[in-house]
């Protein structure tokens, strides 16, 4: 790192990671000087505190409790879902013209340092602090989990001895809390979030790239995000459009949002885990294959744009 | 962009139909629930936040509840489960309010006639029927779903509301099968899938096969299971079987059938098989000498021959 970068060594593709690098270290520094990570205190209240609601319910002793589990988790990753997307978009919205109003980026740009490296380590700066916010948050929904779980374990097991249940129905039961707590597939929704959140930055790197303000960067892909849920909905009308006999003008319409903007419905697997079914590591690589894909994508047409741009 | 979106338009597609098969993505929000949702939390669920916005509106319902608003519950259900259609709970909630805490709240209604008290009790039981096959065509092959299905059709508190007795014991007796067959099943849904099939007069022989099958594991030698093991047998074997030594057989001595099947024959709203109890309960009184001002048939007479 404190090799000059006008040295020889830096023409190799290891002097690119390690540029790279400390742009993404700064801008991580930058980000958590600028205060975001408030945003997990306002996280921990919420977490914490649905820990502690005894919320109503409307079944009977022979369940209490259990479906509170499912609701800190539908509550927590929803929660982690929204702080990640706006700290992603922000974030990133917030980097180029704050380089910019600065005179860092000038600082930067001056040294043979290449566009596409100061870009990618911007981003993966963003992307470090998503993902240390969600691993802090992960952290505190699983103890919140674990602690809830044994709770309502050992007041579920006491119920069902005085109650003379058996061996096997208690089983069944312990089996039922257990799988609403903290397990592998929960940690994978997580993940999930995070690429989630991940294409979501690397698109605001793009807009931010030929935005006139952070405002504009922001709005813009805060409807992206919203339009790209509808995505799957508008693939849907172009390939099954033959069928449906759909006009040509909603046939180019559909196809054009299809082409363009990214699918987000394919994140919304964390449902199904917060529903309590398991997530297949099969899925979680196509999904991350799928993010990577987009973060590399939108990189580069970054670079495209950026590398003209004159400051 | 658009040859990079070309590229990736079919590997979506197919990882959408992928999700979309194995469960794991549901189906699209329908145009219905985004209006009943409203646009605040349609917003939130289309930002892939569905449950979350189902775990609110499972608190709003419960506040329906606490208010009796019978309509508002179902409706707020109706949108829950378009919401999250694989999370048991809501499902088997909406039906518990439709088929027993609507139904109940309708018959002791004194504001309504009693014509229309009957025919709104009729009407929630059968809504949570359908609320509970609904979610079970949702999450085909799930055990507790198919219990509760069970346990619902097999409610002789509930039975008046279905007009077909047999279909409807058979639906319990399938039902309870689906759940028995289920992964770590409890033993008892086994048992109740006997009891259930056991009620359907034409299929009495299919019921003895079940009923000795498990009348083998002396786990199963429960109060009800002996029972209907014993009016099966009884059914089956009328001609050879001397319906007071078998009783004794069964339930180990006099004292102990009498009691027992004393106790059996008073759950007549059940619609157990009766087949050969009544004759073992005088056989069974003569022998103990019970007073005929004690009898059993005094609280509960023998119908038919087919008692006997």
């Amino acid at each position: 790192m404190s090799q000059h970068p006008d040295s020889p060594a830096r023409s190799n593709s290891g002097s690119h990671c390690g540029r790279v690098w400390v742009i993404a270290m700064h801008a991580f520094t930058q980000l958590v000087r600028m205060k975001v990570f408030y945003f997990l205190a306002v996280f921990a209240v919420i977490a914490i505190g649905s820990n502690f609601f005894d919320l109503p319910q409307h079944t009977g002793p022979e369940v209490s409790g259990i479906a509170v589990l499912s609701s800190i988790k539908s509550w927590s990753l929803g929660t982690m879902t929204l702080f990640s997307v706006v700290l992603g978009i922000v974030a990133t919205a917030l980097l180029l013209p704050k380089d910019v109003e600065d005179r860092t980026l000038y600082t930067i740009l001056a040294k043979p340092v290449p566009r596409v490296d100061y870009l990618a380590g911007k981003l993966l700066g963003v992307l470090l602090l998503v993902f240390v916010s969600l691993a802090l948050m992960d952290v505190l929904m699983s103890a919140v989990l674990q602690i809830r779980s044994s709770m309502i374990l050992n007041q579920q097991m006491d119920f069902a001895q005085g109650r003379g249940w058996s061996a096997a129905e208690i089983a069944s039961l312990r089996g039922d809390i257990l799988s609403q707590g903290a397990n592998a597939s929960l940690q994978g929704a997580v993940f999930a979030v995070f690429l989630r959140a991940s294409i979501m930055a690397s698109l605001a790197l793009l807009i931010s790239t030929f935005s006139s303000s952070t405002l504009f960067t922001s709005i813009i892909s805060f409807l992206i995000y919203f339009i790209g849920h509808f995505q799957a909905d508008a693939r849907a009308i172009f390939l099954e459009s033959g069928a449906a006999g759909t006009g040509p003008v909603t046939r180019a319409i559909s196809l054009v949002v299809s082409l363009v903007l990214p699918d987000f419905q394919l994140f919304n697997v964390i449902d199904a885990v917060i529903e309590g079914q398991a997530m297949p590591l099969l899925i979680l690589a196509k999904l991350t294959a799928i993010g990577l894909f987009y973060a590399v994508f939108y990189v580069i047409a970054s670079w495209f744009i950026f590398a003209e741009k004159e400051f | 962009m658009l040859l990079a979106g070309a590229v990736r338009l079919p590997l979506e597609a197919s990882l959408t139909g992928e999700l979309r098969a194995a469960g794991l993505l549901p189906a699209p929000l329908a145009i219905g629930t985004r209006d009943h949702i409203g646009q605040t939390s349609s917003a939130v669920a289309l930002g892939g936040l569905r449950t979350l916005v189902a775990t609110f509106l499972n608190l709003r319902a419960y506040t329906f509840f606490t208010e009796c608003r019978w309509d508002d519950v179902a409706g707020t259900f109706d949108t829950i489960v378009e919401l999250a259609p694989h999370t048991i709970y809501y499902w088997e909630t909406g039906a518990w309010h439709q088929a027993f805490n609507a139904s109940s709240y309708y018959l002791n209604d004194s504001n309504l006639p009693s014509l229309r008290r009957d025919a709104a009790w009729r009407a929630s039981v059968l809504n949570g029927r359908a609320f509970l096959e609904r979610g079970i065509r949702n999450n085909p092959g799930d055990p507790k779903l198919n219990a509760y299905l069970g346990f619902l059709l097999t409610d002789h508190y509930k039975s008046r509301a279905f007009r077909d007795a047999d279909a409807t014991f058979l639906a319990a007796s399938e039902a309870y099968r689906i759940a028995a067959d289920g992964r770590d099943a409890l033993p008892f849904l086994r048992r109740f899938q006997l009891y259930a099939l056991a009620r359907v007069p034409s299929r009495e022989a299919e019921a003895l096969a079940l009923a000795r099958e498990l009348y083998q594991n002396r786990a199963n030698h429960t109060v009800t299971m002996q029972c209907v093991y014993f009016s099966l047998e009884s059914h089956a074997n009328r001609s050879l079987i001397d319906p007071g030594s078998f009783a004794v057989s069964v339930f180990g001595s006099a004292q102990q059938a009498y009691a027992t099947l004393t106790h059996y024959w008073l759950r007549g709203s059940e619609h157990l098989p009766v087949h050969g109890v009544a004759s073992a309960l005088r056989v069974l009184e003569a022998q103990l000498g019970i007073p005929a001002d004690k009898s059993v048939f005094l609280q509960h007479p023998a119908q038919d021959a087919e008692d006997e």
